[in-house]
C-alpha cells in the first residue's frame, strides 16, 4: 500500500510539474506573439489589445468571463482529470495481472477504484463536454457570449476546489481515499469511518452545483441568445444535444446533491435517512442514486453523440442523414432516461412487476439509440469519406457504441442481468460507452477543432497512431472484460485468487492480463495524444488556411469555422487593429447579458 | 443601450457598442472581472470549511474544533463580498443609465424558471425519503404533536405574504411607487415573522418536547425538510430585502421590474413548497397515526 501511494504521489508530482511548465509556456506564447504573424487570431489580441478587453498574465485567466477562455480552462481541467483518472485506471490494471494482486494493497486498490470512477465521470466527463459547449455553442448559435458570462466563470472556479476535496483523502495525513466505489452504496458508505469519504462527498456536491449552474446557463443561452437567423428548425445538432443534456442535469444533479447531503448528515449527525430498519434503508439510496445515475449516463453520452453527428457528415461529404430524427431521438432518450433507473437494481429483490416495466423502458431506449446509429451509417453510405483523424475517431465511436449498446440491451433484460449483474460484463459494457464512445467523440472534437483552438494543425501521423492504439487498446481491454463477465468474474475485486474448482482460474488470469495489455496500448496512445497536442500547439506553423477541412466544397462550412475565417482574415488584413476583429466572437462586441439586464 | 454607452467615457471609442462593466474590478477591461473568482472561492470555501469541521471532529483531529466554524464565517463573508461586487456592478450601479432591455429580462426570468426546476429535484430527494418511511410502519414511536395553532398561523402568514408581494408588484406596474414600497415592507415583515415562527417551533420541539434531529426516522424527515425549506425562506427574505433596499433607493419602475418579478417567482415557489410540505409532512403524518 505504501509503495503504491508512493508511486502515485511521484506520478502526480511529475505530472503537475509538467502541467505547470506547460501553462507557463502557453502563457508566454499567448502574451508575446506578434500580431503580424496573423493566424493565431483571437490569441493575438493579447498583444495589441491587452489593455482593452483582457488584462495580461495569469490575471487574464483568473478574471476571464469570455466563453472561449472559460472553454479552454474547462478543457485543461478535463485533460488533467483524465490523466489522473487514467493513471488510477492503469494502476488498477497493473494490480490485476496476478491473481493475488501485483502492486498495491487491497485498501489502496479500493480507493483508486473509487476515485477512478468519480474522477472520470465528474471531473473529466462533465467538464470536458463543458469545454466544447462553452467554446462553441455561442459561436454556433451566433451569440456574443453565454447568457450569463459571470455565472459561467463561477461555475468553472468551483471545480478545482471540488477536485481537491475529492482527492483529499489521498494526500492528507491520517486518512485514505474513500473506498465506497463510485456508487457509494449504503450502509457501506455510512459506516466507513474514514473522513476521506466526507471530503469526497463534499467535493462531489460542489461539482454538482457547478454542473447545475452551467446547465441553467446553457438553457438560457440556447433559448434566448440565438442570432436572428438561427431558428429551432436550423439549430445545429450539437446545440440540440447540449440543450437536452442541460435539461437532464437540471433534474439529476440537484437530486444527487440532496441525496449526498442526507448521506453526510447520516455520517456526521446521526440522522436515519439511510439507516437500516427504521430509516429509508439501502434501497432508498439506490433509488435516489440511480435516479440521478442513469440520466448521468445520458448527460455524458448525448453531447458526444452530438459531436459525432456534427463532425461525421463533414468528412462524408453529405449532410447528416435524417437530421430531424436524430433530434427527435435525442429528445426521446432524454425523456426515457428518467424512467429506467431501476434496471441497476434488478437483483435487489424489488417487485417483479417493477422489474418488468423498467426492463421494457430500458429496452425501449435501444430504439432511439439505434435510430442514431443507423443515421450515422447511412450518412457515410455512398458518401465521399475522408479518413482524417477526427473522422477515424467518429467511426471508432460508432463501432464501439454498437458493442457497448448491444451489451447494454442484454443487461437491460432481467434474466440475463441476473446472471451477469456485478460481473466484469457490466464493466466491459459501460467502458465501451464511456471510453470507446464518449472518449472517442471527445478526441474527434479536439482534432476537428484544433485549428480553431490554436490556429495551427496537429501532427497527422501522431493523430493516426493515437487513433489506432486507442481503438485496439479499447477493444482488447474491454472485450476481455466482457469475456471475464461470462466467466463469472465479479467486478471491484482487488484479488481473484479463487479455488480453481470455482472458476477457471487460468482463463480468468489470462483475460485479466489481456485487459492489462490493452491498457498499456491505451496508455501509450494517450501519451502520444498529449504530446501531439502540446507540441503542435506550441511549435506547429501557423495555419494560413481558415478552412483546413475544405468544408466549403461540400457546403458544410459551419458557423464556427465562418467565425474562424473572419477572425483569421481580419487579423491578417490589418494586424488586428480593427476593434471588431479582435474582440469576442469577431463580431460586433456586445455586452454580457447580465450586465445589460435591466435590473 | 447605445444611449448608455455615450454617457460613459470608457465606452466612447467602441463605436456604438460597449463592453460589459468596464468600471468593474479590474477596471478598464471589458471581459474581465475578479468577482466571479472571488464568489467561487468563497462558495468553495464553505465546502472546505465543512470539511475542516468534519476533520476537527475526528478521533485524531488534524485541525482544531474551531477551525471549521471560523473558516465557515470567513468563507461566507468572502462569498457575500463576491456576490455584492458582482451584482452591484452588473445590475445595481448606473441602473437608470443602462436603459431597458426586454431581451435580458426574458433571459433572467427563464434562468429563474430553470433554477426553480432544479429546486424541485432538490426538495424531491427529501420528500422521497419521507414517503419511504411513511409507507412503512406508522406511526413511529416518537411522533410529536404537529398540528397546532402555530402551524396554522404560520402557514396563513406565508400564504398572505405571497398575496402582499403580488399586490406590491401590481402596484409597481401601475406606477404606484409608494404603494409598492408599502406592500414590499409588509411582505418582508411577514417573511421574517414566518422565520421567527419556525424558530419558535424548533425551540418548542427541541427544548420542551425533546424531539430532535436524531430522534428517529421522522425526526430526520421533519428537520431535513423543514430545515431545507427554512433555508430557502431565509434566502428568499434576503432577496426580497435586496429588492426592498433598491426600491427605497429609487430603483424600479413600471417598465423596469425584472428582479422584482424573479424574486417574486422564487418567493411564490417557496410558498407552494410549504403548502405541499404542510399537507404531506404535518397533516400526512397525523392522519392514520
Amino acid at each position: 500500500m505504501a509503495s503504491g501511494q508512493l508511486v502515485l504521489t511521484v506520478l502526480m508530482g511529475v505530472f503537475l510539474v509538467g502541467v505547470a511548465a506547460f501553462l507557463s509556456r502557453v502563457e508566454d506564447w499567448r502574451s508575446y506573439t506578434p500580431l503580424a504573424s496573423g493566424g493565431g487570431g483571437g490569441y493575438g489580441e493579447a498583444g495589441a489589445h491587452v489593455h482593452r478587453e483582457k488584462p495580461a498574465g495569469i490575471t487574464r485567466w483568473l478574471t476571464t468571463v469570455d466563453h472561449k477562455d472559460i472553454g479552454i480552462l474547462y478543457g485543461t481541467y478535463g485533460v488533467i482529470a483524465f490523466a489522473v483518472g487514467g493513471l488510477m485506471a492503469f494502476l488498477i490494471r497493473l494490480q490485476l495481472v496476478a491473481p493475488t494482486g501485483a502492486v498495491v494493497g487491497n485498501e489502496f486498490y479500493n480507493a483508486i477504484l473509487t476515485s477512478h470512477g468519480i474522477t472520470m465521470l465528474f471531473l473529466f466527463g462533465t467538464p470536458i463536454i463543458a469545454a466544447f459547449s462553452n467554446y462553441f455553442i455561442p459561436l454556433l448559435i451566433g451569440a456574443d457570449d453565454m447568457a450569463f458570462p459571470r455565472i459561467n466563470a463561477i461555475a468553472f472556479w468551483l471545480l478545482p476546489p471540488g477536485a481537491l476535496l475529492i482527492w483529499a483523502g489521498f494526500f492528507l495525513p491520517g486518512m485514505s481515499g474513500a473506498q465506497t466505489a463510485w456508487t457509494m452504496y449504503t450502509p457501506l458508505s455510512v459506516e466507513q469511518t474514514n473522513v476521506g469519504v466526507d471530503l469526497m462527498l463534499l467535493g462531489l456536491h460542489l461539482t454538482g452545483v457547478s454542473a447545475t449552474m452551467g446547465a441553467i446557463n446553457f438553457i438560457a443561452t440556447i433559448f434566448t441568445e440565438r442570432d436572428d437567423d438561427v431558428t429551432w428548425a436550423n439549430l445545429d445538432i450539437f446545440s440540440w444535444t447540449i440543450l437536452t443534456q442541460s435539461a437532464l442535469i437540471l433534474f439529476a444533479f440537484p437530486l444527487l446533491g440532496s441525496a449526498i447531503v442526507m448521506l453526510l448528515l447520516d455520517r456526521n449527525l446521526a440522522t436515519t435517512f439511510y439507516a437500516v430498519g427504521e430509516g429509508g434503508g439501502p434501497m432508498l439510496w439506490q433509488h435516489l442514486f440511480w435516479f440521478f445515475g442513469h440520466p448521468e449516463v445520458y448527460i455524458l453520452v448525448l453531447p458526444p453523440m452530438g459531436l459525432v453527428s456534427y463532425i461525421l457528415p463533414r468528412f462524408s461529404g453529405r449532410k447528416l442523414f435524417g437530421f430531424k430524427f436524430v433530434v427527435y431521438s435525442t429528445l426521446a432518450i432524454g425523456v426515457l432516461s428518467f424512467g429506467v433507473w431501476a434496471h441497476h437494481m434488478f437483483t435487489t429483490g424489488i417487485d417483479p412487476r417493477l422489474r418488468a416495466s423498467f426492463m421494457a423502458v430500458s429496452l425501449a431506449i435501444a430504439i432511439p439509440s439505434a435510430v442514431k446509429t443507423f443515421n450515422w451509417i447511412t450518412t457515410m453510405w455512398n458518401g465521399k469519406v475522408r479518413l482524417t483523424t477526427p473522422m477515424l475517431f467518429c467511426i471508432g465511436f460508432i463501432s464501439n457504441f454498437i458493442l457497448g449498446g448491444v451489451t447494454g440491451v442484454f443487461l437491460a433484460s432481467v434474466p440475463v442481468d441476473q446472471v451477469l449483474h456485478d460481473t466484469y460484463y457490466v464493466v466491459g459494457h459501460f467502458h465501451y460507452i464511456v471510453m470507446g464512445a464518449i472518449g472517442f467523440a471527445i478526441f474527434a472534437g479536439v482534432y476537428f477543432w484544433f485549428p480553431i483552438f490554436t490556429g495551427r494543425m496537429y501532427q497527422r501521423t501522431l493523430g493516426k497512431w493515437h487513433f489506432w492504439l486507442s481503438m485496439i487498446g479499447t477493444n482488447v481491454t474491454f472485450f476481455a472484460m466482457l469475456f471475464l463477465g461470462y466467466l463469472g468474474m465479479p467486478r471491484r475485486y482487488a484479488t481473484y485468487d479463487f479455488n480453481s474448482a470455482i472458476a477457471p482460474l487460468d482463463m480468468v488470469t489470462l483475460m485479466h492480463q489481456a485487459a492489462s495489455a490493452g491498457a498499456i496500448l491505451l496508455l501509450i496512445g494517450q501519451l502520444i495524444f498529449v504530446w501531439n497536442i502540446l507540441q503542435s500547439w506550441l511549435e506547429a506553423p501557423k495555419l494560413e488556411d481558415a478552412d483546413p477541412w475544405d468544408l466549403k466544397e461540400t457546403d458544410q462550412h459551419g458557423r464556427e469555422f465562418q467565425w474562424h475565417e473572419r477572425r483569421t482574415a481580419t487579423a491578417l488584413a490589418d494586424g488586428g487593429e480593427e476593434e471588431e476583429a479582435v474582440t469576442d466572437g469577431g463580431e460586433v462586441v456586445d455586452d454580457d447579458a447580465d450586465d445589460t439586464s435591466d435590473d | 443601450m447605445s444611449l448608455a454607452d455615450d454617457t460613459t467615457e470608457d465606452h466612447g471609442d467602441h463605436g456604438g457598442h460597449h463592453l460589459p462593466a468596464v468600471e468593474d474590478w479590474p477596471r478598464g477591461f471589458g471581459e474581465a472581472s475578479w468577482w466571479p473568482f472571488i464568489t467561487a472561492v468563497g462558495a468553495a470555501g464553505i465546502y472546505v470549511a465543512a470539511a475542516l469541521f468534519v476533520l476537527g471532529r475526528a478521533e485524531d483531529p488534524l485541525v482544531g474544533p474551531m477551525v471549521g466554524p471560523a473558516a465557515t464565517v470567513a468563507s461566507i463573508v468572502l462569498f457575500l463580498a463576491g456576490l455584492y461586487g458582482w451584482l452591484y456592478h452588473a445590475f445595481v450601479v448606473n441602473f437608470w443609465e443602462r436603459g431597458t432591455d426586454h431581451h435580458s429580462a426574458h433571459t433572467l426570468r427563464l434562468a429563474m424558471i430553470c433554477f426553480l426546476g432544479s429546486e424541485v429535484a432538490t426538495f424531491g430527494a427529501g420528500f422521497v425519503y419521507y414517503f419511504f418511511i411513511r409507507a412503512g410502519a406508522w406511526p413511529p414511536e416518537n411522533l410529536p404533536h404537529l398540528l397546532g395553532s402555530l402551524i396554522v398561523i404560520n402557514t396563513a402568514i406565508l400564504v398572505l405574504s405571497s398575496f402582499t408581494l403580488h399586490f406590491g408588484h401590481v402596484a409597481l406596474r401601475k406606477g404606484n411607487r409608494s404603494r409598492f414600497l408599502q406592500w414590499m415592507a409588509v411582505t418582508l415583515t411577514l417573511g421574517i415573522v414566518f422565520i421567527g415562527g419556525q424558530v419558535y417551533e424548533y425551540y418548542e420541539f427541541i427544548v420542551n418536547e425533546g424531539f430532535t434531529l436524531t430522534e428517529g426516522a421522522f425526526g430526520s424527515a421533519f428537520y431535513g425538510l423543514t430545515g431545507l425549506h427554512g433555508l430557502h425562506v431565509s434566502l428568499g427574505a434576503v432577496l426580497l430585502g435586496i429588492v426592498f433596499v433598491r426600491a427605497l433607493k429609487g430603483q424600479y419602475s413600471a417598465e423596469r421590474h425584472t428582479s422584482v418579478s424573479t424574486a417574486s417567482m422564487y418567493w411564490h415557489f417557496v410558498d407552494v413548497v410549504w403548502i405541499f410540505l404542510v399537507v404531506v409532512l404535518y397533516v400526512g403524518a397525523e392522519i392514520g397515526a
